[in-house]
């Protein structure tokens, strides 16, 4: 549905904000782009919702260029941007405004209005001016206004930002449920739990390139060598103990971070699964009684960090 | 039937501009003007000669209240550009089924309905007030064509300023400054006389709406379409000059390209 290749974008003819990009989203797929601020996201959502040219590369969306094709393309696509964007109306006149821009039908635009202020918990705010309200109930209704138009794709840059975890996670499970109806979805986001939960796919970008990519549990698999080693012990753990426990991984000579806090010892290192036993035989030296051990995989939050560091 | 992109846009430019506020703006102000000093100065302000009639104040300042809906609703259309540029909706119809012109379009269609749709108010309160007008199918489409112009130059001059002002309190002042100065430097609300300063007439004589306001006077009040045809050629060619610079300004706008 949507292909890039070798695209490049530059603001100021120097600094390229989207360095030599290339990636594929397959219909009815949830991309996930992310990236610290300033990667290239946005400036890569707007070239692909037609905003702005590609300086070299080449974009499509259903297989029309981005360049060529604009106007067509972007009679199928539905953009939640970043920003704000909001009429100085009501929330309610919000959606009317929405029918009339898209040429809803009025019977099928009352019917989805109701059921999207419904879902989108704005019924109480029907009557409310759009600029009175919090940002999370802006970005609500930023989000549930451009369901009311039919699209093939669905550019999401940032839409969950304000929201509280409850409305986040019924509007993931909204954006899943309409992706399996064949809506393909670009998605960004800083909130890594999120593209774990929703994105079929991830990429990562730094500097304008898509330095990662693949599947969540790909990512954690592949580029999370991190594990996270928690002993608890039965008694508290004394300084000399503590100290004794730096030096003793300090001698392994890897890079490692330590926190120990009351009975708690926290190790996260990139080489957990061999440092383990050992570890637990030196803890046993230092007279350390264990009552729990535990290794976590990484989370996508510690294989994004990794990514960026390295 | 599909209803073209700009109208569309214009439907919504009307529905987005029906608040308190933005009708006091365009109807409540003027109305007040028309009323009260109508009223007020009517009583020792002698009468006006335009062309060959002499007219009364409140039948000279009724064209001239008409007219300044089109500085006053070229404000509204044109600084509709700067708030979706603010609050985002600009980028928002960009990336929906629209092309930028369609958005120029719609800017300049509601400007031109408002300004009619005000004028005609105005025109029906002056009515109730007992100002009479020179009623002809000519004079009406002259009114059309006058009021139309004018609301594209005033469009257009307040396009370039959205385009140029980058903060709210600079827009806002610059936009307020210049809409009074138009408003009491020009003919709208008093003839220029022997009296006046000649300062003055020389900044009434550059100020456009001058023109517009006196189009309009002759076609109403003085049955003398020759004259207004003048006027409107003057207010014309400013707006093809103004209209050119704000699409050029328009169409390098950073930030998109749709």
């Amino acid at each position: 549905m949507i292909s890039v290749s070798d695209l490049v974008m530059t603001y100021d003819g120097v600094r390229r904000a989207v360095d030599n990009l290339s990636f594929q989203v397959g219909e009815g797929e949830i991309y996930g782009l992310l990236g610290k601020n300033g990667a290239g996201k946005t400036t890569t959502i707007k070239i692909l919702t037609t905003l702005i040219p590609p300086v070299s590369g080449k974009a499509t969306v259903d297989g029309m260029d981005v360049r060529t094709h604009a106007s067509t393309i972007r009679k199928m696509i539905g953009v939640v941007q970043q920003g704000e964007s909001f009429d100085f109306t009501t929330v309610e006149r919000s959606f009317d405004i929405y029918s009339l821009l898209w040429e809803i039908p009025r019977g099928i635009a009352e019917r989805r209005k109701a059921e999207l202020i419904e879902f989108f918990d704005l019924a109480r705010l029907r009557k409310s001016r759009v600029f009175e309200l919090s940002g999370g109930e802006k970005k609500r209704l930023q989000v549930a206004r451009e369901f009311m138009h039919d699209m093939k794709v669905l550019f999401l840059d940032e839409p969950t930002v304000g929201m509280d975890p409850i409305m986040r996670r019924d509007i993931l499970n909204y954006i899943k449920s309409r992706a399996k109806d064949g809506l393909t979805v670009v998605f960004t986001t800083h909130i890594l739990e999120e593209a774990d939960y929703i994105c079929n796919r991830i990429g990562i970008m730094n500097n304008g390139r898509l330095v990662a990519e693949g599947t969540s549990s790909h990512l954690k698999q592949n580029l999370g060598s991190l594990r996270k080693l928690t002993v608890e012990s039965t008694a508290e753990i004394t300084k000399k103990q503590s100290g004794s426990i730096s030096d003793y991984l300090n001698s392994l000579g890897h890079p490692f971070e330590l926190e120990v806090s009351g009975k708690m010892i926290n190790v996260i290192a990139s080489r957990v699964p061999k440092i383990l036993s050992p570890f637990l035989a030196k803890l046993s030296e230092l007279s350390v009684e264990i009552d729990h051990v535990s290794v976590v995989d990484p989370s996508l939050d510690d294989v994004f960090l990794e990514v960026m560091k390295n | 039937m599909r209803i073209p992109a700009f109208v569309r846009l214009t439907f919504r430019n009307i529905l987005v501009n029906m608040d308190p506020g933005t009708m006091l703006f365009l109807l409540g102000m003027p109305a007040l003007y028309l009323v009260v000093m109508g009223a007020m100065f009517q009583g020792f302000v002698p009468n006006v000669s335009v062309g060959n009639v002499s007219i009364n104040y409140e039948t000279f300042l009724t064209p001239g209240i008409i007219g300044m809906q089109t500085l006053t609703a070229g404000n509204i259309g044109a600084g509709m550009l700067w708030a979706d540029r603010r609050w985002g909706m600009f980028e928002q119809i960009l990336v929906g089924p629209f092309k930028r012109v369609d958005y120029l379009l719609s800017i300049m269609l509601l400007s031109v309905t408002f300004t009619l749709a005000g004028g005609a108010i105005m025109a029906v309160i002056a009515v109730a007030m007992s100002v009479t007008f020179a009623y002809t199918a000519l004079n009406l489409a002259m009114m059309v064509i006058i009021l139309s112009v004018g609301a594209m130059f005033f469009s257009s001059v307040f396009l370039i300023m959205s385009l140029t002002f980058k903060t709210m309190n600079a827009y806002n002042t610059a936009t307020i400054f210049l809409f009074f100065f138009l408003d009491f430097a020009s003919t709208a609300f008093y003839p220029v006389t022997s009296k006046t300063p000649v300062a003055l007439k020389y900044m009434v004589y550059v100020n456009p709406l001058t023109y517009i306001v006196d189009a309009a006077r002759y076609v109403i009040t003085a049955n003398d379409p020759l004259h207004a045809v003048l006027y409107t050629g003057v207010v014309t060619a400013l707006m093809l000059v103004f209209f050119s610079i704000a699409i050029y300004m328009y169409s390098h706008m950073k930030g998109t390209t749709a």
